[in-house]
């Protein structure tokens, strides 16, 4: 089975972010940069899926040339290929376009499943995975928590929460699934899997090379366009409910989450 | 970013600027490990420490280890990291592939144990044990040990620990009295009891390789009638499988002041007559093979230690930058004065100033001696071999014995840049110092390795390695002679050195004279002093790159990093030689005191 997954470089959820001075960006500098929590799901799916039905991983990412670092620790984990789409004109570009450019990159491809995270952990829109799907003009299983594949490796049926509840899905190949924490716990990559990495392919294609059009790219194509960026305000001072008894600590509790809170 | 185990711009300036570990790759030997793979290691190794290991610290400490039955139970949080520790293939990076090593330099072993060590320290010491039980087998082990062992303890599947201690033989290791008498079938039984065995019993690994040492009946008495011999925890049959349990019966764990993750067990050999070795190398030739894996462990305790040092250093510099306390002394009677973060506070900066010149030099020692042993293996010309063997010999008491005593001193900063907070459990600087401790201690007592220092590695080859170490020192004060600028500093570790010098050389007659005692009674003191030279130089060697990059090609974002290296050195120069020197000036007048005064007037009865 061939298998892509598409992964993101975001900023280590641990990361300080700061507002840039444009009040539209984030300060970088200071970044350290990892692959998006839920990609690695994904990685973490296609290898095991391989590791069963055999075929290869590729990993696919866009951005600046530190995105190899990303690919590469996909390929120490495992994957076989590796493809950077790196094109200053492709800074700034919205997820849209992102997704265009993913697609231009896969099109050629021969695959039977896509993975990538359900959205990245930077700006939480959820879009490329949809997009991709759409422009591929394959089905789309989003938020997937459990991937399970029929014998022949043909179909595959799903699973995803709705409302409390666990949709069961079936599609036929390829399709693309997007990753939801809980599917499955990515491996570290081994001292092998890292040595070997240094071998694996890792080919780097511009916009161009794509066949696409710088002119769709970038910030000057966003169609979404960003207005301003605030922090979250500060989180105000707990409350102590203070009293004699647990009783009375229970009353007054009751009564604040009626008449403050209005929750009650 | 903040970072809360080893500060990685560091890591990778001593890697790849100061030591440029990665020119090892044009050697066939190395060939794998160029930049981009030793940067891979890293990171990789990070994820691990910080996602893994260092969750498991505080877990492993509050748990403990049980002892129940006979049988140990490790901390319940550490299964999980030690699975993918051995998985992962981080017990041997540096050993033989065809033994389940990875073949890395000895250089990015200590980088990558370095944060193993600042995320986890007591956990680092089951896999480490095991590596160095390991390193004995491959080097005495015949072609059937080799095979029936060292690829399991290499990879960690099994553990490996050392019997060394007992009741009556601590320091003095030549005292021990467990027994081994040959069989007929070539093996040895052997009866004794061990104490103080780290690692000795534990449920993480499902056989544990022993390195023992025991005298053979009729052996001479002392160092020179110890036999070394491999007696597993569970007899393991030819092909491979395990077999019988062997008679090696754990009597109990110690309460300790930390490691608590890591038990150390009382361990009853041969108590049914039934417990059986075999020999590894030669008869009565024991001890000088488990020196060989001493010296190592010597060196993995440098770095265990390094690593408490660098993960407090960084608790208390992030806690500086947050906790807000007292306003500046500069605002004068301002009530209105805003409080400022306590990192600008002139003793607060002084702490965290001696933090960081401890840390940095250290690392920067580490792996010097890392590349040292890495040169020598890769080098084709016998004296250069000579010399970095001799190298690593003469420093091994340094990174054993200074730097766990440094390393100790950074902890206890740390403890007091929390303040109340650093006392108490709900942080993590009371513990890296309680972790920390144990490292003055095994492997050889701080004062063992001070004598070891004074009376045999000094006078080695007549002098001869501590003077080549001088001759290494000097090339680094040349060239910061040579930079504009750095000329004062040059000057003042010059200074230093010549008086070591001198230090050193009316001491080494003393300690072959009729004074030796008065001698010895400063071998410590006279380890301390060369340590801080050492660690001059060291920082002598960094501010030279660091100026190089500043008149060169800094990008805006290494400034700092750069600058900080030049006030490194200039603080260490300026406020801790001239300490240093009167500490030389303590040992050059050589106080008969200490030895002169009597038992009974020290008072207490």
């Amino acid at each position: 089975m061939n298998i892509i997954v598409c992964l993101k470089q975001v900023p280590d959820t641990e990361a300080q972010i700061k507002i840039a001075g444009d009040a539209k960006s984030i300060v970088t500098d200071d970044i350290k940069w990892v692959m998006n929590p839920y990609d690695e799901f994904g990685v973490e799916e296609a290898l095991k899926t391989k590791e069963k039905f055999g075929g290869e991983v590729t990993v696919i990412g866009l951005g600046p040339k530190r995105v190899t670092e990303t690919i590469r620790t996909a390929l120490a984990m495992g994957a076989d290929k590796g493809i950077l789409i790196c094109d200053d004109a492709a800074d700034g570009s919205d997820s849209i376009a992102v997704a265009k450019a993913l697609a231009a990159a896969i099109k050629g491809m021969e695959y039977d499943l896509i993975f990538t995270g359900q959205r990245g952990v930077d700006d939480d829109l959820g879009v490329v995975g949809a997009s991709v799907a759409e422009f591929l003009d394959i089905p789309q299983l989003s938020l997937i928590e459990d991937v399970e594949f029929a014998e022949d490796g043909k179909s595959v049926k799903v699973k995803r929460p709705v409302e409390g509840e666990v949709l069961t899905i079936e599609s036929s190949l390829p399709v693309l699934i997007t990753t939801q924490k809980g599917l499955n716990e990515p491996r570290y990559a081994s001292l092998p899997g890292i040595m070997k990495a240094k071998k694996k392919p890792l080919d780097q294609k511009t916009l161009s090379d794509l066949g696409l059009d710088a002119s769709d790219f970038g910030e000057g194509a966003r169609k979404l366009k960003i207005v301003e960026l605030l922090s979250p305000p500060a989180r105000s001072a707990g409350k102590i409910i203070e009293g004699e008894s647990p009783q009375e600590k229970a009353a007054e509790l009751a009564r604040l989450l009626h008449e403050e809170a209005k929750l009650l | 970013m903040t970072q809360i185990l080893t500060d990685r711009r560091d890591v990778d300036f001593v890697l790849f600027e100061q030591m440029k570990v990665d020119k090892l790759s044009k050697h066939e030997r190395f060939k794998i490990a160029n930049k981009k793979t030793l940067k891979l290691i890293i990171s990789e190794g990070r994820n691990l420490a910080i996602n893994e290991l260092f969750p498991a610290h505080v877990a492993g400490d509050r748990e403990g280890c049980k002892f129940e039955n006979g049988k140990v139970i490790a901390p319940e949080s550490f299964r999980k990291p030690y699975k993918l520790f051995q998985e992962g293939g981080w017990v041997s990076l540096a050993e033989d592939i065809e033994w389940g090593g990875q073949g890395m330099p000895v250089a990015i072993t200590y980088a990558a144990n370095e944060c193993f060590n600042a995320a986890n320290c007591t956990f680092m010491m089951y896999p480490e044990l095991t590596h160095g039980a390991g390193k004995l087998i491959e080097k005495f082990g015949t072609d059937k040990q080799k095979s029936l062992y060292l690829k399991n303890v290499f990879t960690g599947k099994w553990g490996g620990t050392m019997l060394l201690t007992e009741q009556e033989a601590g320091s003095d290791v030549g005292a021990i009295s467990t027994s081994a008498v040959k069989n007929y079938d070539g093996t040895y039984s052997i009866t004794g009891n061990k104490i103080f065995i780290s690692s000795g019993e534990h449920d993480l690994t499902e056989n544990i390789i022993h390195a023992v040492l025991a005298r053979v009946e009729g052996a001479p008495a002392g160092t020179k009638g110890i036999s070394l011999f491999l007696v597993p925890r569970i007899r393991v049959n030819d092909d491979g499988t395990l077999g019988e349990p062997n008679d090696v019966v754990c009597t109990g764990i110690e309460d300790k002041m930390g490691i608590h993750g890591n038990p150390s067990c009382s361990l009853s050999l041969g108590d049914k007559g039934n417990c059986k070795g075999t020999l590894l190398g030669k008869e009565n030739k024991g001890l000088q093979a488990m020196f060989i894996m001493m010296n190592e462990a010597r060196l993995t305790v440098g770095v265990q230690a390094l690593g408490c040092a660098t993960a407090s250093y960084l608790h208390a510099l992030n806690y500086a930058r947050e906790r807000r306390q007292g306003k500046s002394l500069m605002s004068g009677k301002d009530q209105n004065a805003p409080s400022i973060q306590i990192i600008g506070h002139p003793d607060v900066r002084r702490q965290l100033l001696t933090m960081k010149v401890y840390v940095e030099g250290i690392r920067s020692l580490i792996y010097y001696l890392g590349m040292c042993i890495d040169q020598m293996h890769v080098s084709d010309n016998e004296d250069e071999k000579a010399k970095y063997q001799g190298l690593v010999d003469l420093l091994t008491p340094v990174a054993k014995g200074y730097v766990t005593d440094k390393a100790f001193e950074v902890c206890n900063h740390g403890i007091q840049v929390f303040g109340g907070y650093g006392y108490i459990k709900d942080y993590p600087a009371e513990q890296l110092l309680r972790d920390c401790r144990i490292t003055l201690i095994y492997e050889g007592t701080n004062g063992i390795q001070a004598i070891d220092f004074l009376g045999r590695k000094l006078g080695m080859n007549k002098g001869k390695l501590f003077y080549d170490l001088l001759g290494e020192i000097k090339k680094t004060i040349t060239k910061a002679g040579q930079a504009a600028g750095l000329e004062g500093l040059a000057a003042g570790v010059e200074k230093a050195v010549e008086k070591l010098k001198k230090t050193a050389g009316i001491l080494m007659k003393a300690a072959v004279s009729p004074k030796a005692l008065n001698a010895f009674a400063f071998a410590h003191p006279f380890l301390e002093v060369t340590g801080d030279v050492i660690m001059s130089w060291m920082l002598l060697s960094r501010a030279v790159i660091a100026d190089d990059r500043l008149k060169t090609k800094a990008g805006k974002k290494d400034i700092p990093f750069y600058e900080g290296q030049i006030k490194s050195v200039e603080f260490f120069v300026e406020s801790i030689l001239p300490v240093t020197s009167g500490k030389m000036d303590s040992i050059l007048a050589m106080s008969a005191s200490i030895v002169d005064i009597q038992d009974s007037s020290f008072g207490g009865k």
